[in-house]
């Protein structure tokens, strides 16, 4: 999976944002914490759900399974808004 | 026959088809130069601008009645405003008034009462106040500072003047029984910052905008104004919003 190229990132010491160009039906913005917009930069190339799980438990110190439902959840909000290339 | 405009300190190239656009570039024309972008339009480019003006115009309860001339207004204002990017600019949806020297930005949706504040502004300050750009301004960000820039392309009772100005604040205007003001911080600011801003149609300048939308939220101050349309609600904005509070 990947992120549609339409979707395109921002990200400052604030925030990392994310919207839609073109004619997308997602006319609005994402404003993700530090560890969502890690997971959305990995999907700017192709990548699957548990390369993207391996990737945080290497960068974050948590459990695995918390690890696993957080990208989980952010993964199917990004499929929500049709963000995703399956 | 062709003729050049600047607007946020870029010049642009227009070859007419009609006469209206020239005399509502007045005041923005300058001399032929070496380095400019061309943003003639073509009758099939000014023809497919049609909907989206009937569109916006039955949102904001306007006529929907448009002659090619102004189409062709709105057509080389859309083609500026997908060109400029590129340049550090962008194209942003507010009432833009300046008071000594430094601009001050409200922002909302179309008949939320925008050009009524500035408007108060304007009346409070008389001479120190000027009209940057009553509907549309232009954004630079430069050397992460954020400046507002006139452009032709200024509202319905065209007010706004030649200027390249500081920007101080950009306020976030709802309508309130009484009149309060809130400091509030990028991520409040930012949702609607981004609807009131103009979206290139390639992905690239898109990024490129997020960028200067950050610029701009890193640089000024962002308010939350309620407001009624009292004299009063122009000093509680002005008190807040000058002093950073």
């Amino acid at each position: 999976m990947k992120l549609k190229k339409e979707f395109v990132t921002h990200q400052n010491d604030n925030e990392h944002v994310t919207v839609a160009a073109g004619n997308t039906e997602f006319t609005g913005m994402l404003l993700s914490n530090e560890t969502a917009g890690f997971i959305i930069e990995h999907l700017k190339s192709e990548t699957t759900e548990d390369k993207i799980v391996d990737q945080m438990f290497e960068e974050y110190e948590a459990p695995r399974e918390v690890i696993a439902a957080d990208v989980h959840r952010i993964i199917e909000k990004l499929r929500s808004v049709g963000a995703i290339e399956e | 026959m062709a003729f050049f405009i600047k607007t946020a300190g870029q010049a642009f190239r227009i070859e007419p088809n009609h006469d209206n656009i020239r005399r509502y570039c007045e005041g923005y024309i300058c001399e032929p130069c070496d380095d400019f972008c061309d943003v003639s339009v073509t009758p099939e480019e000014i023809e497919a601008e049609r909907q989206g003006a009937i569109d916006a115009a039955v949102a904001e309860h306007r006529s929907t009645e448009f002659s090619k001339g102004q189409l062709e207004i709105l057509t080389v204002h859309r083609k500026i405003a997908e060109f400029m990017p590129g340049v550090g600019v962008f194209l942003f949806h507010g009432s833009a008034v300046a008071v000594d020297g430094e601009a001050y930005i409200f922002t909302a949706k179309s008949g939320t009462g925008k050009s009524t504040h500035s408007a108060l502004w304007r009346r409070k300050f008389g001479g120190r106040a000027v009209m940057v750009n009553d509907d549309k301004p232009f954004i630079m960000i430069k050397d992460g500072k954020a400046y507002a820039c006139g452009s032709p392309w200024n509202g319905k009772h065209r007010s706004g003047s030649n200027v390249i100005l500081p920007i101080k604040s950009v306020c976030l205007l709802c309508r309130g029984d009484t009149n309060e003001i809130y400091k509030i911080n990028s991520r409040d600011a930012l949702p609607t910052l981004f609807e009131q801003t103009y979206r290139p149609s390639s992905p690239d300048k898109l990024a490129r905008t997020l960028g200067l939308l950050h610029g701009l939220t890193d640089s000024v101050g962002l308010y939350r104004l309620f407001c009624n349309m009292s004299p009063e609600a122009a000093d509680v904005s002005y008190e807040a919003m000058k002093e950073g509070l």
